[in-house]
């Protein structure tokens, strides 16, 4: 127990004590000296136009991803659980999106998207669709979110693979001789029982999407362009690390623990009690 | 109003496991057939075969004489009960049983009337807003049959439905099971274990083996003239006394040169098996035309109340000698007893297992 207790001490809770404290503070340009400035660095986050902005592409980009990523692996784990009957082999195959480190997998999708050289970007254009993530903002958001929904969807597939392989098998077919279909089997039966795994997975891809996604997003449009792929978390880092603002990125990494605190809150005190049976 | 008739179903899995190497039954309007024999022997597969559950590799699965080998589950208007009950967890008590009848799109008030009048029938009532996790094992046994019964189907499918229920319940629910399917009338196979539960639920008995039917017939007459080794000693409870003999010119002879005077039936010199039922082994006093006398010596007992099992040897021989004797009985243990029995309750049967004749009616076919 210790140990891991000892990790989550030096690079959890030490860093957001840090980052608490930092934001109650304004720092010179060099770092050299600072002063108490009491609740102005929230101020400033508060009144600012961009963190607003930052704040609706957020919500956006965490639907779309934790959505998107849930239901595309949902659907190929029911697909594979029809074919696979609990063989291990497969299943460690379908994870290797996940392994990519998120860097990498942000490169893959910049070289098919790219506007001049990318295969898929040339396929789009020779059905009229004009890619350039470069220029466009809402397909440059459309970019970062497939490259996190692909790189979220396998570790959601093996959630979802193992739940579907954990149903009893004698509840499918109680309820194929009690006349339902495949699809009235799927809406009826299987959801309502793979809802608890729905659930902790609905808790952990928003978590994802609010946290993790920062390298997909700086390999592949790095915020841009004009802020339209800058989430939470992402201006963050700009703010603190780019532009050196370390009480105003203090600030606003407070207000994001917050905001995924009472998100993760409502999410356990109103979602999970209606996923139990 | 429905029959069911198996015509040589053979079920082989993927992995190569043949489980059914030709099944042929007819069960009749009505009537509640039991399949019974040990773990293994392709009970499961079989019911599952004709709920639909698993492709029949060969042979014809007809029901009212219209072969139904290629329809779904739910094409094929059967129910099933399952072992583990498979209530839907996240279903009330009402839903389990409504969900049959609202995937066919039966009215609402229909659904209704029906649910409640079952409910009533099971007495459960009380428990229609319950979710199956929040009902002891008896209950949820009796909603599963409710999930059944609600649906009026043609043929009933039961799979070891009581194996998960403690002894006293499990008398309580196959009175239970035996009234209903008499008063429905529905056409039921039962797959059981339990040889008690088969004698007693069953209109005709099944007595599986190794994928094949060993024997079928009225559970007495499956008891009194079991066609095989297999079928004597797998029904009756304690199992058949077997004891080694040869063919003699006027009977057999045991191996200790004990004489048993039998009708002339196998050619001299031949290896066979004797064997008796607990309860026909009675003390020679009370016997007058004993086929033989047995001086055997107890060596243990197993009082049971009504009865007191006695495991006793015969000089001689290693099997036990294994005899019921009358609760009030005084036998202590290493006593000598003088067992006798009459030629009706002999069983020979060949070194094949099969059953030697001795000059009575033989027994009906399954079909
Ligand atoms: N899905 C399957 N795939 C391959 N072999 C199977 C399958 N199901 C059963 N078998 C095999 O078929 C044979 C018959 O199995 P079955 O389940 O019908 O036995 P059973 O009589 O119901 O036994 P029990 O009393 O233990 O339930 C067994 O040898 C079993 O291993
Ligand atoms: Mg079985």
């Amino acid at each position: 127990m210790a140990p891991q207790l000892g990790i989550v001490l030096v690079f959890f809770f030490w860093p957001a004590l840090q980052a608490i404290e930092q934001a109650f503070y304004v720092e010179d340009a060099f770092g050299l000296s600072r002063e108490f400035a009491g609740l102005a660095n929230f101020e400033a986050v508060l009144s600012d136009a961009t963190y607003y902005q930052a704040l609706g592409t957020t919500l956006v980009f965490s639907l779309a991803v934790a959505l998107g990523a849930m239901s595309i692996a949902l659907l190929l784990a029911v697909m594979a659980d029809r074919v696979i009957r609990g063989a291990r082999v497969y299943r460690t195959l379908l994870v290797w999106p996940y392994a990519v480190a998120p860097a990498v997998a942000g490169v893959l999708w910049l070289f098919l998207f790219d506007p001049t050289l990318g295969l898929i970007s040339s396929l789009l254009g020779n059905v009229g669709i004009d890619w350039d993530h470069k220029l466009n903002g809402a397909q440059a958001l459309a970019l970062v979110i497939m490259a996190s929904v692909w790189k979220q969807m396998s570790y959601n597939f093996v959630f979802f693979l193992a739940a579907l392989q954990a149903l009893p098998k004698s509840l499918l077919e109680a309820a194929a001789i009690d006349r339902a279909g495949p699809w009235r089997r799927f809406w009826t039966i299987i959801f309502p029982l793979l809802s608890p795994t729905s659930f902790f997975l609905l808790v952990m891809n928003s978590v994802y999407a609010f946290f993790e996604t920062f390298g997909t997003i700086d390999t592949v449009t790095s915020g841009g362009p004009g802020g339209a792929t800058t989430t939470l978390v992402y201006k963050v880092y700009q703010d603190g690390f780019v532009g050196q603002d370390m009480g105003s990125s203090a600030a606003q990494s407070v207000l994001l623990m917050a905001l995924v605190g009472g998100l993760t809150w409502f999410q356990f005190r109103y979602v999970e009690r209606k996923v139990q049976y | 109003m429905a029959t069911l008739r198996l015509n040589g179903i053979h079920k082989r899995y993927p992995n190569g496991i043949t489980a059914l190497h030709g099944i042929d039954l007819s069960v009749a309007d009505g009537e509640l057939i039991v399949v019974v024999g040990p773990s293994g022997c392709g009970k499961s597969t079989l019911l599952r075969t004709v709920a639909g559950l698993e492709s029949i590799s060969d042979g014809e699965l007809m029901i009212n004489e219209q072969r139904v080998n290629a329809l779904e589950p739910a094409e094929r208007d059967i129910a099933m009960v399952f072992q583990n009950y498979a209530l839907y967890p996240h279903m009330s008590v009402f839903d389990n049983m409504a969900y049959a009848l609202k995937n066919r799109g039966t009215p609402k008030d229909e659904i209704r009337r029906r649910v409640t009048d079952t409910a009533r029938l099971l007495d459960l009532a009380e428990l229609l807003d319950r979710r199956p996790r929040h009902l002891s094992g008896g209950q949820r046994q009796r909603v599963a049959m409710g999930r059944a019964i609600v649906r009026e189907p043609q043929v009933f499918l039961f799979d070891e439905p009581l194996s998960n229920l403690d002894a006293k319940l499990r008398v309580q629910m196959r009175l239970e099971i035996r009234r209903l399917q008499k008063r429905l009338g529905i056409t039921s196979v039962y797959v059981t274990h339990d040889q008690v539960e088969a004698m007693t639920l069953a209109d005709r008995l099944v007595v599986m083996n190794g994928g094949h039917v060993e024997q079928c017939g009225t559970p007495m007459m499956l008891y009194a003239q079991p066609a095989t080794r297999f079928v004597a000693s797998f029904l009756g409870s304690p199992a058949m006394n077997f004891l080694p003999v040869t063919a003699h010119r006027d009977g057999v002879v045991l191996p200790n040169g004990v004489e048993v005077a039998l009708p002339d039936m196998l050619s001299e010199g031949r290896a066979a098996t004797l064997g008796i039922r607990p309860e026909h082994l009675v003390e020679a006093t009370s016997m007058a035309d004993a086929a033989a006398v047995l001086d055997v010596t107890v060596e243990m007992l197993e009082p049971l109340g009504a009865d007191t099992l006695a495991y006793t040897r015969l000089p001689g021989l290693e099997e036990w000698l294994v005899v019921r004797l009358d609760g009030a009985h005084a036998a202590r243990e290493g006593q000598r007893l003088s067992l006798a029995f009459a030629v009706a309750h002999c069983h020979v049967f060949d070194s094949q297992g099969a059953r030697v004749p001795l000059a009575e009616p033989e027994t009906q076919a399954c079909q």
